[in-house]
């Protein structure tokens, strides 16, 4: 560690980094001695309100990991990966003009392979609700 | 080219193969056909014929070296599905999914072995990956394989965080993520491009399952249905290898001072627990998991030398290891004991079966006269070529003296243990066996038939 | 390619098919299938040998390169075949006289099992195989296979009835004491490949000739002494030569075959290949006469005394031998080959004789208990007649032809060299013309049993002998000396190209000699042989030698005892060093040591196991501490 004191911080070396280090050990040394603080100093008074989880307000009942059906999960996903793909539409709205035919075909054959998964799903039955 | 592309559409294609096509046999047909296909189209692009001309942007580059390994791991892979294609009808009902995955990942593999930026290699591994994650748990009703499944993909996603944190950081030292523009100091590399070197290097090693970061491969190896272990023992970890060679020639490759050392101490680790652990083992399937980690260490010799013969050799490596060990997989699915005392007496019931065997084990150990052991050999040549590192030299044929140990208790349990391991494997099967047998002794002997390929 | 030679490989290939099939098909074909491959095989060849002998007559030489056999680093080992007029010869040789041993064999072995008779063809073949490929190798290396591939079809063939345990023996003997020549060729290789990067002919031997090669005398020393080693074993020379005799054990027209006509004198072409090399060296060359010799005085005399036909000519072949590297020895290489090629005729058709012979009298070898066949086997009389007459040295015949080159030769050097090579000559018209007489003339002292089975051999055996003995009679022609017809020397011209005159070597330092001088020589030497031969002749048909031998002539019989000698002072005190390393360092130390480490690995792996705890969250764990070291080992500590 001696060496660490005597670097020279304009060099691109790992001890130019000695301010971060610093200042990390002043963050940690900082949060942990406020928790541990007020830990010792504050009143401790225990009440059953206190104790319940905070849910906006709303009352809550029940265990949070109930078992549901996996349709939710699966429709959900799905809905989520299809929707998210549609976003790569707007940065090709945008450069239309200039990508010109060969971005048309690369647009095209990413909406062909889309389609192909979402023929596919349906096939498979992916979305059917009734069993 | 020829194969990427190909490579998917066949994906999408083997994905309704299994929607339309109502026998099993018809949707194994399509596969192997497609993967012939695959391989045929590759060997033409090898040969100078392209069928596409995409302009890439300079991401992607496919030299011989690329192509020549990519046709290994499909000539692999169609070995693989003609041993082993019906054994995946035991592991659950998906037949034709489990074949597009495997498509998938022979697309993310010809990503890996040809990129030319750090994106495209950051794709193919993940594209390798997430089949495998699926594959790992395919048979859910097996606790074993959920619990694999889960763990890789729990630490996968740890490694590729780390991967992802290093390509940022060399990023934000180089401004590019293309490998050919990044030029780093070669006295001093500054702090960031070293940390991000290091960050890739434990990622990719935790891919090939290098010691300290092997800790999945027994878990996973083990839980995951055996017909997928053997592909992903095999073809995938070799492909990832050619990915770390490329990554640390090509990237890093100004300032192998830096990482040198690190390599020789992950092998020699590497070697050390894969062999050791592996003495001990009683079921088969584990000893082969420890058995892929020792593989794994000899071939990391290739990226600790970088040098001709060390890029000559992980290519023969690649092929001789993947042969020998689908080969030895193959057998071990048609088993129900994965224990030694499974392979009890199995020359008496099956001798084709265990002499195909013996020489697949014997290639493994590296003796003589089998591709196993000319791969080792060029890999400690390129060791010894790069004239440093003589201790690790000294240090792998230790360990792999030791490796005959556990190899030879197949042998043995199969040749001289009394017992009834009986299976039934078809003449087809067998012909299948006797022909990789002869083509790992015919590399053992002739080597250049391979490699000449890399220069005509 | 555009060389027609480019063809050569069809001489070995055929042969190669001929064992495959044989090999293969020994079950299921018919023997006279199993003849018919086999001799067809080496008709084939020799066909082809006969074109390329046309070719190469023509002057056309090639090496033939097909595919890099070995490639390491900057050595690169084609697999070639050079032919040009020395190898082209051999090939006349080898598959010549191999075409009418075949043919003798189907003859000879019809008595085997099918089995057994197709076993020996394939053996047969791979013999003629991997001595085509010796003569015809651009290189040592590709000599080296062959030179392997024959000691072990030697091997083979020897230990063919292997059910007998002393013929085991026999056969074991051969391959260990030719596996100590082939260490030192080995070693000669490497010295090769070490000092000079090659191991071609093409490449080193001309570089030798220009002083190129980048060897210093001491290396070319060591090489041709080395190399020499490794001929003593193939050629049976002193004093690895005790295997020869004991060879004897396999059937007859292998030791035709091979200890007689071809594989013995691998040795002698791998000398005259070299022959370069061995110019630039006159002490080898100098060791190389003196231990000729001395092998071809020390088999003569121990010829003289023994009574199994087959060994009397085996010595006979030692002695022969002995000759030929005394040419090499006095540098005349081409009389070397001239010798070669008349001593596979005759002692091909002596061996053959002989085994017509034990034919006949069905499986007796020992000629005390044979006399006066020549009634019963007219053909096989004469042509056995021929080939004794023929080695004796008898003007006119082959024999005395290349006999006379050699003597010439070793006179030229020394005339001490001279006299005991005379001396060597005479005694082996003596024992020869013992044999002769005591197996053809005289009585018959066998049973009565084995006179009522005499008969001449089917024409399968009596076609061979014919040939050979014609052979016997004309081969010398080829090599009439300058003296005696100017110009008459065909081979010396045929031959001239490969070999090398160094003017500064010792073998022509006495220059040379006079016409004079030569008919003088050759009028003595020829005038004692004859002397001898019909004392010998006079005296053994009368009064057969059937008593047992004593005093000196009983050390003969005993072979001069080197057997027991090499018992007692190598084979013995290896046995006892052998059982000491076992009881005293073996056990104790090194069995020590080796389970030592096989516990050691077990231990490791049963503690590294629990490693793999199963827990993900240790994985990870172990992960991030050694990522943490590494990164605090990279940055602060490594300075």
């Amino acid at each position: 560690m001696i060496h660490l004191l005597q670097i020279n911080p304009s060099t691109a070396e790992a001890g130019s980094y000695l301010p971060v280090a610093i200042q990390l050990i002043f963050a940690v040394g900082l949060v942990s001695v406020l928790m541990v603080a007020t830990h010792l100093l504050g009143p401790k008074r225990k009440t059953s309100d206190k104790l319940q989880n905070f849910a906006s307000g709303i009352e809550s009942h029940g265990d949070a990991r109930q078992p549901m059906a996996i349709k939710y999960f699966l429709t959900a996903i799905l809905f989520v990966l299809f929707d998210v793909e549609v976003i790569f539409f707007y940065p090709y709205a945008v450069n239309f003009k200039e990508l010109g035919w060969s971005g048309f075909w690369a647009v095209l054959m990413f909406v062909g392979f889309f389609l192909c998964g979402f023929t596919y799903i349906i096939k498979k039955g992916a979305l059917k609700w009734e069993d | 080219m020829n194969a990427l592309i190909l490579s998917a559409v066949l994906g999408v294609i083997m994905m309704f193969s299994g929607i339309l096509l109502k026998q099993k046999s018809a949707v194994r047909g399509v596969a192997i056909t497609g993967l012939a296909a695959l391989l045929l189209v590759n060997i033409l692009e090898l040969r100078g014929i392209h069928f596409f001309k995409i302009d890439v942007a300079g991401m992607m580059y496919f030299d011989r070296f690329a192509l020549l390994f990519i046709s290994i791991a499909l000539f692999a892979t169609l070995v693989y599905f003609i041993l082993s294609a019906k054994d995946m009808e035991k592991v659950g009902a998906d037949y034709a999914e489990y074949f597009a995955l495997i498509f998938f990942i022979i697309c993310g593999i010809i990503l890996v072995a040809s990129f030319k930026s750090l994106l495209i290699l950051f794709l193919g591994i993940e594209i390798i990956s997430i089949p495998l994650y699926i594959l790992t748990g395919a048979d859910k009703r097996n606790l074993k394989g959920n619990e694999g499944s889960l763990k890789y993909f729990l630490m996968g996603a740890f490694s590729t965080g780390l991967m992802l944190m290093g390509i940022a950081l060399i990023y934000g030292a180089a401004g590019t993520f293309d490998v050919e523009k990044m030029k780093f100091a070669i006295e001093t590399p500054a702090v960031l491009p070293v940390t991000g070197m290091l960050l890739l290097l434990f990622s990719m090693s935790f891919k090939v399952s290098a010691a300290p970061f092997h800790f999945w491969t027994p878990d996973v190896y083990d839980g995951a249905p055996t017909v997928f272990t053997s592909f992903m023992a095999t073809v995938v970890k070799a492909a990832v290898f050619i990915g770390f060679i490329r990554l640390f020639d090509e990237t890093f490759g100004t300032f192998q001072v830096k990482w040198q050392m690190w390599l020789a101490v992950i092998a020699a680790v590497t070697l050390f627990i894969g062999n050791i652990t592996a003495v001990f083992q009683q079921s088969v399937k584990r000893m082969l998991a420890y058995s892929s980690i020792a593989q794994a260490g000899f071939m990391l010799l290739a990226v600790y030398a970088m040098n001709t013969s060390a890029k000559e050799g992980i290519l023969l490596y690649a092929a001789a290891y993947s042969l020998a060990t689908i080969g030895i997989f193959s057998v071990l699915n048609k088993l129900n004991d994965y224990t030694f005392e499974g392979f009890n007496g199995l020359a008496k019931q099956q001798p084709v079966v265990a002499g195909a065997l013996t020489i697949f084990l014997l290639s493994l150990a590296g003796i003589p006269l089998t591709a196993g052991f000319l791969a080792k050999f060029f890999m400690l040549k390129s060791v010894i070529d790069t004239g440093t590192g003589l201790w690790l030299v000294i240090f792998a044929v230790l360990m792999a003296a030791v490796s005959v140990y556990y190899y030879f208790r197949v042998i043995q349990a199969m040749y001289f243990k009394e017992g009834k391991a009986d299976i039934t494997v078809t003449g087809r099967f067998k012909w299948a066996l006797v022909t990789i047998a002869a083509l790992i002794i015919i590399l053992g002997t002739f080597p250049n038939i391979l490699i000449n390929w890399l220069y005509f | 390619m555009n060389n027609v030679l480019h063809l050569a490989y069809l001489v070995p290939l055929f042969p190669l098919l001929g064992f495959l099939i044989n090999g293969l098909g020994r079950k299921s074909m018919s023997k006279s299938l199993i003849g018919i491959v086999g001799s067809g095989a080496i008709l084939a060849s020799f066909i082809v040998s006969v074109w390329i002998f046309m070719q190469v007559k023509g002057g056309n030489t090639f090496t033939a390169e097909y595919f890099n056999f070995i490639s390491a680093d900057k050595l690169t080992i084609p697999f070639a075949f050079k032919i040009d007029q020395l190898s082209s010869l051999f090939l006349l040789i080898i598959t010549g006289v191999g075409f009418l041993i075949h043919v003798y064999s189907t003859s000879y072995m019809h008595e085997e099992k099918r089995e057994h008779f197709g076993r020996y063809f394939a053996y047969l073949n791979l013999f003629v195989f991997s001595m085509l490929l010796l003569v015809m190798g651009g290189n040592y290396v590709i000599m080296f296979i062959g030179w392997e591939g024959v000691g072990l079809c030697s091997y083979l063939l020897i230990g063919f009835w292997f059910k007998k345990p002393e013929y085991n023996k026999a056969a074991n003997k051969a391959f260990i004491m030719n596996r100590i020549g082939d260490l030192a060729f080995l070693i000669a290789v490497f010295w090769l490949i070490w000092k000079t990067g090659s191991v071609s002919y093409d490449t080193i031997l001309p570089a030798v000739k220009e002083g190129t090669s980048g060897l210093n005398n001491t290396d070319i020393l060591v090489i041709t002494l080395l190399l020499f080693v490794g001929a003593t074993g193939k050629s049976a020379q002193i004093p690895l030569y005790t295997w020869l005799p004991d060879a004897m054990a396999g059937p007859t027209p292998v030791s035709a075959l091979i200890h007689a006509a071809t594989m013995v004198t691998a040795g002698i072409y791998m000398i005259v290949r070299s022959n370069v090399l061995y110019s630039l060296s006159p002490v080898t060359l100098n060791v190389i006469a003196i231990v000729g010799l001395a092998t071809a005085l020390l088999a003569a005399t121990i010829a003289l005394k023994q009574n199994d036909i087959k060994k009397v000519l085996a010595y006979s072949t030692v002695s022969q031998l002995g000759y030929m590297f005394l040419a090499l020895g006095t540098g005349s290489y081409i009389a070397a080959v001239f010798h070669v090629m008349t001593h596979a005729f005759f002692k091909a058709l002596l061996f053959l004789g002989s085994g017509s012979v034990i034919h006949a009298m069905g499986g007796e070898q020992d000629i005390r208990k044979m006399g006066g066949l020549a009634k019963y086997m007219k053909i096989t009389n004469i042509t056995f007649l021929i080939g004794c007459l023929a080695i004796a040295g008898i003007p006119g015949l082959s024999g005395f032809f290349s006999k006379d080159e050699i003597l010439a030769g070793a006179f030229m050097k020394s005339p001490i060299l001279y006299g005991i090579g005379l001396f060597t000559a005479l005694l082996t018209a003596f024992y020869m013309f013992r044999l002769y007489a005591t197996t053809f003339k005289g009585s018959f002292r066998g049973t009565h049993e084995q006179e009522h089975h005499l008969h001449e051999s089917p024409a399968a055996i009596t076609f061979p002998l014919i040939v050979l003995a014609i052979l016997s009679i004309v081969g010398g022609y080829v090599g009439v000396p300058e003296f005696i017809m100017h110009g008459a020397h065909s081979l010396n011209d045929f031959l001239a190209p490969v070999i090398v005159s160094v003017d500064h070597g010792a073998a022509h330092a006495a220059g040379h000699l006079s016409h004079s001088e030569e008919w003088m020589l050759t009028g003595i030497s020829t005038a004692l042989i004859v002397i001898v031969v019909v004392f010998a002749w006079t005296r053994f048909s009368k009064k057969p030698d059937t008593a047992e031998p004593t005093g000196f002539g009983k050390i003969l019989a005993n072979k001069w005892y080197v057997d027991e000698f090499y018992d007692a002072a190598v084979v013995r005190p290896l046995n006892k060093l052998g059982d000491f390393l076992d009881n005293m360092l073996e056990k104790p130390v090194i069995d020590g040591l080796v389970n030592g480490v096989g516990k050691l690995v077990n231990y490791s792996s049963r503690q590294l196991r629990l490693l793999q705890s199963g827990q993900v969250g240790s994985y990870v764990l172990l992960m991030v501490i050694s990522m943490l070291l590494i990164f605090a080992l990279q940055f602060f500590l490594r300075k």
